[in-house]
Order: C-alpha cells, then structure tokens, then sequence
C-alpha cells in the first residue's frame, strides 16, 4: 500500500481490525466489525473517493476494504479472538452453529458443470468436494475445482460496476442497459451482438431464445480458447450430425492416443481417471488389460502412464492415423511411409486393437484437424466400439443457431462496422482472442461495448461499461456434466461480494432489470418438468444433480464407407510450435487463484510462471539451458519465455503454454510468465511450423520445488513386471505388514484398534494434483509466493514427486506422491526437545503447533524431508476474504513454528466423536483424508491398518506393497504399491 | 596503609549474597504463583454483560434446564447461547416493562444481536466439543461449576492444560449418569457409594485413558 | 633466551614485587590506551551489529536467513559449535594441566579462562536466536508447568541446554576462584578509593593468610576437577546433535571423540592467537615466553594429527561399512556444491599445521599465530561441512536443496565477534590478565626447588620432554 494514500491507513485499519489468527473464531463475533463506526466512517468515506484516484491505484485500495465490507455479513469475526460472542436474533432451523453443512452444486469450467458438495460453516463455505453420488466423478474432483472455492473469494474480483472505468452505481448500468433495450425492441436487435464463453447451461439456452426471438437481427456468438469446437466438427465429417463424443475408459482394455491427453487437465479430466481407474484396477486383478500406446511430441500425464509411448512430431500425426487405417485394411489407399520406430508401435498398436474390437478406442487430439480426428472416429466405427467405448450424443455445449457464427466472423462484423453494440458475458476475448485477429483493433469500431466477468479484466479495460458477474458457488444457475447430466447450482455463501448472475446480467440485457437468479432457473425447470416442478426441484437439489437429464445416446453409422483422406502435412521448415492450456491455470482465467500458481506443473515442477519446453537435443544445438530466455520466432510474431528442456521431448518441437503474461488485473497474476496468446492464430491455434527459436541473453528465476529429477539408482520408487503383479489385494500371498523391519533399540509399542495408515499406489497416480490442493484447502496451508518457493520454502503439505528413469531422449516418468509417513519410529519425535511432536495412541506422528518453539531439529533429522517451517508470519496479513475461507478445524499456524501432514486429524476426530455419540465403532471408510477424498484415480487409500478387513490393510498385504527408504527402519505408516509394468521395462527398471 | 573497608563488611557481603539468592528463588515462586493466579485465569471474576442475567435466578429458583437456552450442546462442539428469540419466549410475558431486560427487547426489536462477553473461554488452538462430553456424562458443573449459585455469571475453573488432563488422564471419578449432566448439586452423591459408577461406565463407554491424553483430542 | 637471564640476575626479592608489578601493573596504570581503544572502538561496533542483526531476526523471523527445506539448520548452529569448540581450550590448559601440575600453564591460564567464558557465552547465544520462537526457549528447561508438559529427555538438544548451562556456570566460576588473589593484589595497589572498593569487593576479603591459602587451593583445584570431565562430556553431548540424526553423513559414533579433539584443536589456536597478541601489547615475553609457545604449538600439533585421524577414520568406516548413501554423502563431500569447505578445512587445518614439526616455527610468534589462525579458520570450515553436506543432499533426491548463507548470517556471526571480545578487552583493561601469584610460586619453586619450570635456562629441553 503506498504511503500517503488517503485509503492507507484505513486498509491498515481494516487490517488491524481483521488480522485475527483463528479461524474458527470467525463467526463467533458477526456483526462485530459493522458496529464500529470507524468502519461505517470508512466505508463510506471509500465510495467517493473512488472517483477521482486512478483505476489502477484505487483498486488495490479499494479491494481491501471492499473485501472488508463484507465484514457487514459477518466476516468481522475474523476481528477480535474469543472474548465475545454473539448469539442469533432468530435461530434459523437448519443451521448448528459448530457442525458444518453440506449443499450439492457445482463449479463451472469450460462451460461443463464439475459437480461438488460444499461444506459450509455458518452460510461460509471452505471446502469443495466432488459429489460422490454424481456418476461423472464419484468424489473425486480436479485441481481446478478445488481451487475455485478460492475464486470465489478472491478479493481481487469486480465488485462494483464500472463506466469508463471508474465504479459507478448499479443503477446507471441499469438504466443504460434499459435504454437500449427499447432501442433493439425498435431494430429487432439490428447490430446487436452477444459475445459469450462455453455453457451448457439449459437457462441460458433458454435465455438465448427468448432474446433471438425478441431481437430476430440480433447475433449470438461463442469464445472458448479451448473447446470441443474441432471434436463436434469431427463427428460432423462422420456421422453427418453435430455430436459430442463420451470416451468410456472404464470399457477400454487398449487405448490407442494419437497426441490426444485423455486424463490430461481439463473439464474432462476427473470423468476420463475415474473410467480409466475402473479399468486399471480390474487388469491389476488380473481381469482384462489396460494399456495405452502414445504417439505425441510432447510428454503429457497420459503419455506417462502410456506402456507404448512414442515420441511423433506433430505433422507426423495424421499420418500416424492413416498408416493405422491402412493396417487394420480400413482404407483404400496404401500405407504412407513409416520410420521403424513408428512401424513398430503402428504394428503392435494394430494388433492390439484388433485383438479387441468393441474393447478397444483410438483417440486422436482436439488440436489435429477435424479431419484427422473424423479418421480416429472412422477406425472406432469399424471396431465396433461406437456405443461401447465411445458413446455419442447430442452436445451438451450450446450452440449458435446458424453455424457461420464463429467468432472470426464476428471480429470481421466488427471491423466492417456491422456491430454497434457488443454484450461480452463471462469470457475475455481481449486476452484471449487468436494475434491475428486483432480483436481490440476491432472493438474500437463498435460503439456500444458492455462486458460483465469475474474481473476487471483486459476486455473490461476495452468497454465502457463493465459489470461484475457472481461466481458459479455464490448464485443460482445450472450447467451440464462431461456426461451430459444436469446439475443445479445453488448459492454456498451466505453473503454476496455484489455482483450479479449471469443469467440476470442477460435479463437485464432484455430490459428486465429486476430479474432475480434463482426465479430465472426456477422458470426453466419449471417449463421442464411442468406440474411435477415441485417434487422434483428439491430432490434434485439434494441430490446435485437432474437424474436422466443426459442427451440420450444415439446410435448411428458412418456416412462415409472408407477412410476419410487426410491431408499429410509436409514436413515444415524449421521448428513446430505446439500450444497447450496451462496446466494449472489453464486458459488464464485462474490466473489470480494463489493455490494454482504456486501449485507445481505436472510435467516440470515450475511454479508461478510457463516455460517455453525445448528438446535435450535442440537445447544442446542452441546452447539453451533450462532458465534462459529463448526467443521464439513464428511468421509475422514472436514471444520471449524461460526455456525448460524437457526430456521426452520431440526434437523440433517447442511447447509453449497459455494463461500467463497478464498485465495488473490481480495481486496475484501480475507479472508472471509469458503470453503464448500473442503467437496464436485463427488458422492453426495449436500448432504451427516453421518456427525458429533464439536464446537472448535474459535468465529467468524459475521457482520450481524439485531440483533434481533422477531416481539416481535409488529405489523410492518400485517396478514389477505385469506378471508377478496378476496376484494381489486379497488374491495374494498373504504378507505380515511390516515383515520387512529391522531391529530398533526403542520400545515396540503395539497398536489397537482402530490405527491408521496410508496406501498409495503408484500404479494408479497420474499425477494430476487434486491431492495437492485439496490438502492446500482442507488444512490452511498459506501460499509463499515465488521468491519463497525459489528459495526452498513451499509449504505443501503433500507433495508428488516426479523421477525420471532411462535415457533424456525418451525417459520413463513417474510420479509419487509424498504426504508425512507417520512412522511408528519417528525419528523426529526423539529429536523434538520440547515434546511439540509425539506419538498418538492410535498411530498417528502429532504436531502440536501450539507447542513447537522451532528448532527445526525434527525437519533435520526426517529423511523424507515432509515437514514444513512457518520461516515469517505467512497468515497475520491475509485479507479478510482469505481468511473467511479458512477452515475451522484446523489451527492456522504462527510464525516459526513447523507443520507438517496430519493424516486430516481434524476428520479422523470429529468421526471418532460422531461414532462414539452412535455408539459404534467407526466403519472403514467412513474418515477419507482430503487427498483421498479428491483423488481421481483412487490411488489413496486411508483406514485402519489393525483390521485386517479394511482395504487399506488389504493394500498392504499386496506383494507390490513396500515402504520408502525401508532400510532407514522408521516403519512408516505411508506405503506404497510398486507400479507394474505394461511392457518389457525400456528404462531398466528397478527392483520389484 | 588506611582500610578500605570497615570490619563488618565481611558480613554485609555475605548478607547481600545470600539476599540476591533468596531473591532469585522468590521471583520465580511469584511468576509460578502468578500464572496460577485467579488474575490470570479469571476465575471468579464475573465480567459485565449488557443484560445481567443471572443464571441463580433461572436455574436456581426457576429451575430452568441448561438445555433449555444452550439447546445445541447435546449435538455441537459449542453449546451455543440462546437467540433473542428464546429470551423473548418467557420476556414477552413476564418482566415486559423491565429496564434490565431493555437492551433484549431492543434486540429483538431491531434484530440487532446482544453481544454477550465471553466468561468461559479456551484458546483457539484447543478444540474443546461439548457433544462428547455432554454424551459421556461429564456434567455441566464440572467446567461451569455452580451456575445456579451464580448472580453474575463467571469462570469457575482455570482451564489450563493440566485441569483438563486430569480427568482426560483419569476419567473415572469425573463421570456422571448422562441423563443427569445438567443436575447442579452432586453433593449427596457419596463417592464411596458410587466408586464403580465411574469404572462401570468406563468399561461400558469403552473410554481409554491412553487414547484421551493424546495431543490431537485437544490440538489440532 | 634475554630475558632468563634477567630473570636469573634479579635478586629474588624484588623479583616478585616486578612480577605482580607487572601483571597487576597493567590494569592499574594502563600503558596501552590508544591501540586498547582502537581495539575496543570496533569491537564495539561489531557489538552493535550483532544487536541489530539480532533485533531483525526477532522482528522478522529466521526466514531471514537463508535456511530452506532441506537445509533447515545453517551456520547459527555451525557457529554455535564452533564457538563451543573454542571455548574448550580454556578450561583443558587451566585446569587439566594444573591437575597435572604442568606450572608452565600458569603464565597463560587466566586469559584462557576468560577466552572460555565469552566463547561459551557467544555460543549459547546461537541456539536460541536460531529457535522460530526464541521467546519459547524457557520450555526447554524442566520445570513444573501449568501445561503438564516436560521437555523431552531423548533429545540432544534437551541435553545441549543443560551442558552449555553447565559449562558456562562451572568456567565463571573457575575463573572467578582463580583470580581472587590477584583482585586482592589489585586491590593493596589502586590508588584510588574507587578502585580501592571495586577490586576489594570482587577479592571478597582476601588477606592471604595461611588458610585463606589452604581453603582457596581445596577449592581451586576441586573446581578444575568437575571442569576438565565437561569438557569431554559437553561437546561430546553437542556431537549427538547430529549423530543422533538418521542422516547419511551424520549417524556416526566416531562423532563424540572426534569433536572433543576438534574443539580442544581450535581452542589451543584461538589461546595461542591471543597469548601472542597480548604477548606482544604488553611486552610480557618474560611471563609468556617462548618456551609457551613452544608448548602450546606442540599442543596444537598433538591435537591437530588427533583430529586428522578422526578424518581418516571417517572416510575409512564409511568405506568398511559400504553403506550405499553414506558413501555419496562421503563422495558429495569430496566433489559436491559444497566441497570447498571440505577441502578449506583439509587445508588450513593440516597443510600449515605441519611446519610446526620444525622448532624454529613453534618458537616464531608471527608463523605460529599465522597457523593458529588457519587452523581456526579450517575448523570453522570444517563445522559448516558436517552440517551443510549431511542436510543439503539424504535420501529423496526430490528433497535435494541447496543453502546459500544470507547476509543477515554474516552480520550475526561478526556480531558474535563482538560479543566475545567488548568484555574480553574490558578484562585486559580493569583485571589482572595473568595470574601474578601462580606465576610468583613458580618462580618460587623454581629457586628453591629443583623442578622444571619456565624460568630455568634449560627449561626448553626439560619441558619439552615433560
């Protein structure tokens, strides 16, 4: 905050007054901080004040103790510690102070609903879960759906309109937005156009009728910097209908991916690990196999747990496809060229997929041309795996009425000067819009422009008007799954941060400025299920989700007998670029959410910054090491990013990520990465050749949290050969847990009932992160920022590690996850002085924060090095958003004190409470740890490890069962399951 | 040579040795004796409240059971104290024009909640929850002692680490028939009479001393 | 060999009153201001920086420092040990060789004692600046809380605090017991009545009689007999910090051993550094003569090839072991980040220690401390190694980190410089530096009775030998 400012002082004060430790003190004190006239005085004082300090500036300021405002419901708790507490006036029913509930809705990403159950403490929600009865996910639930809990509060959002920038009253956005609705009415909407992002939401659907109907020259257009678009085009060539594919891993016993990321991120990642885990699991049982051959340029987490993996340069794709077409005799035409690596993976792919027709699926990426994926679609036709493995239907995404209305189009209608008034509704085409397009050149043709999102962002910098839109958790709304079912969303928080819903942002567009969203979703369903409106609206609520609202399967055949011909790409000069979302913050629209910026990149470990992924080869040719800036050339454009060499990469090939290079849209996002935006074409967005790469003399700070790659001939993590792995859960030959221990000079305590512990099985982990930001949200963990993490300090509880094997060129990758393995022989309890680290009863290494003076000893002498130090105050200074998200369970930790993984104690004792109040013991299964609970692939499993029934002493009984660093002899109650091998080990493998 | 000192200053240095000894001892004996203080752990310290209830009045004469106003306890971690609404549920009747009882009315009038002081409180890093307790016959008294003898409400025990640990460590002798935690005056139950009640319920509760002194029952 | 001869020329009478004329002589009338306030000019300076440095870590946290995950522990703690090291040397010459009667020690006990006490101070400073809630560090010490809740006896660190604690109390006091007599002596020679009063209170009415005598060497000497068995118990008490740890590089029983010779190795340095400084402030080479350094070189050799064998040992067990990790621990040490300081101890520590197989470089004050400054040098090295190598690269190579010292460690350290020499200089200036008495008694036997002492012309052979 800068000295001087008027608003300082009183943010400090904001600040002061707000800077309580304890969450769970929160809501005992509402209404505490409103009471205070300095905050009324203050508050009031801000408003005015916005006019005249510059936007910049005054936003900073103003978010602060507009964040604080909305201590006026409640979040003055946060305020003082526990010497008030303040009753209801009029207790509401349902709500029990003290035990949290949970309402099923869902987080929007990509258009698609991701279903979750909120836990709320007191109209607060603080953690997201996947809804388990919500076929599409089980439970489980992505990195990003975690995350969006803190999008939610993010005190950098909008939160009051805006008109040339400076924030203004609703009623004058009102008022113009009345305005001209009377002018459409007398136009029929003539140079009216809506510009909006993917949905799939029947409302808006419905919303968007009313507004052609009424307004017949008005357009509706769609911008999504990724999307299904190419997909749909595909299914188009052939089947001759628009159609969304639904892949059904769980029915896949081979997958063929020609460079497509199936469990890649993405709104279909949770749908596609959920299948793929069925499958997995059954062929580790021995019943069927499961096993992927990749063919792509650049390594992905499904190329990672791909047996076959080839590395393809992207033009090679296509042809790929076609020799596979060939070799199956599915096309006329001869079998293009292949080098011998190539032949050999098209030959045993073919096999393979031959051997199991109906069983089978062939995948081809979204970024590949309609036309090569329509070959994938064609092969699964003739395999006989449409309506097995691969299921088509009606798409869930809406769609424009007349297909020419692309987004291209509508930048051309706007540079002729067709459009005189531009609606942006939740998407940011400022930013995200194709360089070639010029989208902002364009926008200043149109005379009218009106833009409503979560931020202040780069397009609501090009408006005049801009109004801020409620997150997805804060109103009401629907939206459709991956597998097309409906989902209700309804508001978790008790409080609104003053925006408005989508859906009311479009009502008031049709002049209706007193529209209220949950009347407007009412009014769907209600058309939808006519007179049994009532009985249904409820129990879907409850439920989370509309059962049998999925767009019906359809069955249909190809139109076309042979294989659609597929333009082979020439080789290209020069290098090819590919483009990919982030992987963690995808298209940038999670660019302010801490948790994903500091949370590691699958593949490099990088936080808080994309790289640009060169080939160990290329790196060599060019002098590039990982950290220098490289420039990359494409024709007409150019980008500046940090290199990474990545290993598995394709020689010519350079990655290059999106969602990064903003300007000061939020605290958090400001200035990191580079735009990879600024070398995207309308032509061909995800990859392009003809580029050349020069390296300047800049050298980025990367702040990555694993330095070194190599298992180094260590054996943390386990191979066995598919064979040995046939036996195994209770099939197995029975293994005593823990024979494998060594002598200790300490006392060996024996355990009762219940006694917890951990499997994980690496086998199952593809390392998507869920588990890492879940753990961030359930237990408080503070983000440090990217100095911090350069420095070694990243305070993740759990992290996944990822390890190389074999030759750079081509490596074998995998990931381990790595929570605290509460040894029994704890090295770190015998080093604490204090006794702040001890030995639970029932099995568990505590951390008493509240006892630890810090000195550091037990991170010292822990050899997997899973403690975590508090090196400065990280949480003191928070805004009062952040810490109106915290959980009331968990103690957030003071400075230098350590913290480390606690198995979710917090959930294992308020179980224990419940069970004892029940009077039963408590089931298996009943307490998951939050990386459990998100985990997709179900390779976290928690329980008690004394009864022999429960499936993690099953796990444990496993032959693939072994512990980390088993000769250092702590007996950790983490194990793992050693991964199995699909194939003859090509890395050398470990020792099973 | 002239002395430099008088012959007794032998003496006077030993004496203000051994002085600076016996000081030393005694500043640590005040510190212990200080954070053990009632000043330090406001133990019969009633704090003023905007209304002055008086729990002798409501539980003593009226009788009134705790759960009657602190209705959650039974199922949460907190207790909970009672909504405007419940005071008014007698207040709209009785005492309707009482001065003491203005700031309820008004509360309930404007909606604007009263703001009670705290009088019984742990630190933020103790997850005290009342329901286990509440379920295992650990009755009210033995935190809150004699409310129903109280005008003014305050804390009746220190509620430091120790207190608590000495029924988590030995839970036996604290335990009382669940149905009867409210009771107030447990003194004709006759310890004697009663000495296995305790053991009993231990055993039948299944409670274990050795899980209950666990650091993460209280800190998590 | 000059001033022998003085010596012998002297009549003994009036050799005496030179002898405590010249010790007591120097606090009394000061010879040296301006290079003592030169002296003491940085040394306060260094003082305020350490407390400036101190004052932002408390303020900030230890996140100031460099310290990461892995390498949680920096050179706080590798000071701390080094400094403890030091601090040894004091209590070995004073009281292990007056148990032994080695009278030559008397011309270098005192300072020695007084080196040990501000080593000692500096280093039980470190472990609680260190501490991430230095305003906790009470809870270490065993006391009957209101939390129910005793420190945890397992823990080396538990024992650390009551060995430094230990230490500290047992060196004062020592100290304190030996200067007595010569504070008394102070005292008859001040001129004026402050001094009178400030010198007689600290002499505790000492007269000297007979049993003033008598009691003062039962207590003297029993005071030295607790101190020497602390000196092997304390640091090997501070090596189990870390061989109590699992880590490859640090789980070793030859730690123990291995750091008493260390520390007794850079002690003897640090004394022979300051004898020769004071030495040659003061011109006393007729009390700390060459002879002294003689001995005390040869000490610091003696120790040296001890500590040399402890370093052969290490590499030679971990070799026999064939224990995989702690082999690349061993070979990291050898050629990883942080091999310079393997190798700068290797260096100072031994390379130059050698030349003091040559008389001629035992009896040189300028190449002896020249040495000794290596030597104090390499074993601060040295310390900086064991715990950087062992915490930077154990066992997951995911974990792998590395540690960079931050400026705000720097200032520290060279605050703790501060620390220890502000009261030194202060001794130098107000109290008796050598013990006049002790020195007198040699004198003394060395005229009636026919002992090797410092004074006799033969004393280098006979001494040498002893």
């Amino acid at each position: 905050m800068r000295s001087g400012s008027p608003h300082a002082d009183d943010a400090d004060w904001v600040r002061r007054r707000l800077g309580g430790r304890s969450g769970r003190a929160f809501w005992r004190g509402l209404e505490e901080l409103s009471e205070a006239p300095e905050f009324k005085r203050l508050l009031a004082a801000e408003f005015p004040s916005l006019a005249q300090s510059p936007a910049d500036f005054a936003r900073r300021d103003i978010l602060k103790c507009l964040g604080a405002s909305l201590a006026l419901a409640g979040l003055a708790g946060c305020s003082e510690d526990l010497s008030h507490s303040v009753p209801y006036v009029e207790a509401p029913e349902t709500i029990i102070p003290g035990r949290p509930k949970y309402y099923a809705t869902a987080a929007l990403m990509g258009g698609y609903a991701q279903p979750v159950l909120g836990e709320t403490h007191v109209g607060r929600p603080t953690k997201l879960e996947g809804n388990p009865d919500h076929p599409a996910c089980l439970g489980a639930t992505d990195a990003f759906t975690q995350a969006a809990l803190l999008g939610l509060y993010d005190p950098d959002r909008s939160r009051s309109p805006r008109y040339m920038g400076r924030p203004t009253a609703w009623s004058g956005l009102d008022a113009m937005l009345v305005s001209q609705a009377t002018r459409l009415d007398a136009t029929a909407g003539q140079g009216f156009c809506l510009l909006t992002g993917a949905t799939s939401s029947p409302t808006m659907g419905r919303q968007l009728n009313l507004l052609m109907r009424r307004w017949p020259q008005a357009r509706w257009y769609i911008h999504e910097p990724v999307s299904e678009e190419s997909r749909i085009e595909a299914a188009r060539l052939v089947f001759g209908r628009r159609l969304e594919q639904r892949l059904h891993l769980d029915r896949a016993e081979v997958v063929v991916c020609l460079d497509d990321d199936v469990m890649g991120p993405g709104p279909k990642q949770t749908y596609h690990a959920r299948g793929w885990t069925k499958r997995r699991q059954s062929a580790q049982r021995g019943e069927g196999s499961c096993a992927i051959w990749m063919a792509e340029p650049t390594p992905s987490l499904t190329g990672v747990m791909a047996g076959r993996r080839i590395i393809a340069r992207p033009d090679r794709i296509s042809t790929l496809a076609a020799a596979l077409a060939a070799r199956l005799g599915m096309s006329s035409e001869p079998a293009p060229p292949l080098g011998e690596e190539e032949r050999r993976w098209i030959e045993s792919a073919a096999a393979a997929l031959d051997a199991h027709r109906g069983q089978c699926l062939v995948a081809v990426g979204s970024q590949h041309a309609p036309a090569v994926q329509a070959l994938g679609l064609f092969i699964n036709a003739k395999l006989g795996n449409i309506g097995a493995t691969l299921v088509l239907a009606e798409p869930s995404l809406l769609q424009p009425p007349d297909e020419a209305a692309t987004f291209q189009d509508l930048v051309q209608r706007m540079k002729a000067g067709e459009v005189s008034s531009l609606t942006i509704l939740d998407c940011n085409p400022a930013y995200t819009a194709p360089a070639d397009l010029d989208f902002t050149g364009a926008a200043e043709r149109v005379e009218m422009r009106f833009h409503s999102g979560l931020y202040f962002d780069e397009t609501a910098a090009l408006c005049q008007w801009h109004a801020p839109l409620q997150h997805d958790l804060e109103t009401w709304s629907d939206a459709r799954a991956v597998n097309g079912l409906a989902t209700i969303l309804q508001p978790l928080i008790g409080f609104s941060f003053g925006g408005r819903s989508r859906h009311v942002m479009l009502q008031n567009c049709l002049g209706d400025v007193f529209a209220e969203a949950r009347a407007v979703v009412v009014e769907t369903w209600r058309e939808f299920w006519n007179d049994a409106f009532d009985e249904h609206w409820n129990s879907a609520l409850v439920a989370g989700f509309v059962p049998d609202s999925a767009p019906a399967e359809i069955a249909v055949q190809p139109i076309v007998d042979t294989a659609p011909a597929v333009a082979r790409a020439a080789r290209g000069e020069g290098l090819t670029v590919v483009v990919k979302p982030d992987p963690t913050i995808w298209d940038g629209r999670f660019a302010n959410l801490a948790w994903l910026q500091e949370l590691p990149k699958p593949l490099t470990k990088v936080t808080w910054d994309n790289v640009i992924l060169v080939s160990p080869a290329l790196a060599e040719e060019l002098h590039i090491e990982t950290g220098n800036e490289v420039r990359l050339e494409v024709p007409g454009r150019s980008v500046a990013g940090p290199a990474w060499v990545m290993p598995g990469q394709e020689p010519r090939t350079v990655t290059v990520f999106l969602g990064y290079g903003r300007g000061p849209i939020g605290r958090v996002m400001e200035g990191a990465g580079y735009d990879a935006y600024r070398i995207r074409t309308v032509a061909d967005p995800w990859q392009s050749g003809g580029a050349g790469l020069t390296r300047t003399s800049k050298v980025w700070q990367l702040a990555s949290t694993q330095l070194h790659f190599a298992l180094e001939g260590r054996d943390m993590v386990r191979f066995v050969p598919a064979g040995d792995a046939r036996v195994d859960g209770r099939h197995s030959k029975k293994r005593k847990v823990g024979e494998t221990r060594k002598e200790t000079i300490y006392p060996v305590q024996h355990y009762e009932s219940p006694s917890w512990g951990l499997s994980i099985d690496t086998d199952l982990c593809i390392g998507c992160n869920a588990c890492v930001v879940a753990c961030v949200a359930e237990n408080n963990i503070p983000m440090v920022g990217k100095e911090q993490v350069a420095m070694g300090r990243e305070m993740f509880w759990l992290r996944v590690d990822r390890y190389y094997q074999g030759p750079p060129e081509n490596p074998k990758t995998v990931f381990q996850p790595v929570p605290c393995m509460h040894c029994e022989k704890a090295p770190c309890e015998m080093g604490c002085p204090v006794n702040a680290t001890t030995h639970s009863p029932d099995g568990l290494n505590q951390q008493v924060y509240n006892r630890c003076i810090g000195t550091r000893t037990c991170s010292s002498y822990c050899p997997y090095k899973v403690r975590r130090f508090n090196w400065f105050d990280l949480t003191g200074s928070d805004p009062p958003e952040i810490q109106a998200l915290r959980n009331p369970d968990v103690t957030v930790r003071d400075r230098g004190v350590m913290e480390k993984c606690t198995y979710c104690v917090q959930r294992i004792r308020s179980a224990e409470i419940q069970a004892k109040i029940d009077g039963r013991p408590i089931r298996d299964g009943e307490i998951q740890t939050a990386c459990q609970q998100a985990c997709p692939t179900s390779a976290i499993v928690f329980g008690d490890v004394m009864d022999p029934e429960t499936v993690v002493s099953r796990r444990k009984t496993s032959s693939r069962d072994y512990s980390l660093l088993e000769e250092v002899n702590t007996w950790p109650r983490t194990t793992y399951l050693a991964r199995i091998e699909d194939e003859p080990p090509d890395g050398g493998s470990e020792k099973g | 040579m002239p002395q430099i000192f008088t012959a007794s200053a032998d003496t006077k240095l030993r004496v203000v040795v051994l002085l600076l000894g016996v000081g030393t001892v005694g500043a640590f004996l005040l510190g212990g004796g200080y954070v053990d203080s009632a000043y330090v752990t406001r133990v019969g310290w009633p704090r003023h409240q905007p209304v002055p209830f008086s729990h002798k009045h409501h539980v003593g004469d009226d009788g009134i059971d705790c759960r009657y106003c602190h209705d959650k306890v039974e199922v949460s971690s907190e207790a909970g104290l009672p909504p405007t609404q419940t005071c008014m549920t007698c207040h709209s009747h009785l005492y309707t024009g009482a001065p003491v009882l203005a700031p309820v009315r008004q509360s309930f009038a404007s909606g604007e909640p009263i703001r009670w002081n705290r009088s019984a409180k742990v630190p933020d890093y103790v997850f005290f929850n009342h329901a286990i307790h509440i379920n295992r016959g650990v009755p009210c008294v033995t935190c809150h002692g004699r409310v129903d003898q109280m005008a003014l409400t305050f804390q009746a025990q220190p509620f430091q680490m120790q207190w608590c640990l000495d029924c988590h460590r030995n839970p036996a002798p604290h335990l009382r028939p669940p149905e009867m935690v409210t009771r107030m005056d447990w003194s004709d139950w006759d310890p004697e009479a009663h000495k296995d009640f305790g053991r009993l319920a231990v055993m039948a509760f299944g409670i274990d001393p050795k899980r209950l002194d666990a650091c993460t029952v209280c800190h998590r | 060999m000059t001033q022998d001869v003085s010596i012998r020329t002297a009549s003994s009478h009036s050799r005496y009153a030179e002898i405590t004329q010249e010790v007591v002589g120097i606090p009394l009338n000061y010879p040296r201001w301006r290079n003592w306030w030169i002296a003491f000019g940085i040394a306060l300076a260094l003082l305020l920086l350490f407390f400036i440095s101190a004052g932002v870590l408390f303020w900030r946290g230890v996140g100031i420092w460099g310290l990461n995950i892995p390498v949680n522990w920096g050179i706080a703690i590798s000071n701390y040990v080094w400094w403890l090291g030091i601090g040894h040397a004091g209590t070995l010459i004073s009281a292990m060789l007056l148990l032994l009667n080695q009278p030559w020690r008397n011309a270098l006990n005192r300072f020695a004692e007084a080196m040990t006490l501000f080593a000692v101070t500096c280093a039980g400073l470190y472990p609680i600046l260190h501490l991430g809630r230095p305003w906790r560090f009470y809870w270490m010490a065993p006391y009957p809380s209101t939390m129910n809740i005793w420190p945890q006896f397992r823990s080396p660190l538990t024992w650390d605090f009551f060995a430094v604690l230990t230490y500290l109390t047992v060196s004062v006091l020592f100290w304190y017991i030996g200067t007595v007599p010569d504070l008394a002596a102070s005292r008859d020679r001040a001129k004026t009545r402050f001094w009178q009063v400030f010198y007689g209170l600290l002499a505790l009415g000492w007269r000297g009689s007979a049993i003033h005598w008598a009691r003062w060497r039962q207590v003297y000497r029993l005071t030295a007999a607790i101190a020497v068995p602390l000196v092997v118990s304390v640091h090997s008490e501070i090596s189990l910090l870390f061989a109590a740890g699992p880590l490859p590089g640090w789980n070793s029983t030859v730690f123990p051993p291995y750091f008493v010779l260390g520390a007794a190795f850079s002690g003897f340095a640090v004394v022979s550094m300051i004898a020769i400084v004071l030495r040659h402030a003061f011109h006393l080479q007729n009390l700390v003569t060459v002879q002294h350094l003689d001995l005390l070189a040869k000490l610091l050799l003696a120790t040296g090839l001890m500590t040399a064998y402890g370093y052969v040992i290490e590499i030679y067990a971990t070799y026999y072991g064939g224990e995989r990790y702690e082999l690349e621990t061993l070979w990291d040490r050898f050629t990883g980040a942080y091999a310079f300081s393997y190798w700068g101890a290797i260096v100072c520590n031994f390379l130059p220690l050698q030349l003091l197989w040559l008389r001629g470089a035992r009896t040189s004050p300028l190449l002896l401390f020249l040495i000794s400054l290596s030597v104090a040098v390499g074993m601060w090295f040295e310390r900086y190694m064991l715990i950087v190598t062992g915490l930077y690269k154990d066992y997951l190579p995911s974990s792998w980190g590395l540690y960079d010292v931050s400026v705000w460690e720097w200032t520290l350290y060279a605050g703790t410089m501060g620390v220890f020499f502000v009261p030194f200089l202060l001794l130098v200036r107000f109290l008796p530096m050598i013990s006049a008495f002790e020195i007198k008694e040699t004198f003394y036997e060395s005229q009636t009775k026919d002992r090797p002492s410092v004074v006799r012309p033969d004393a280098e052979r006979t001494s040498g030998h002893a």
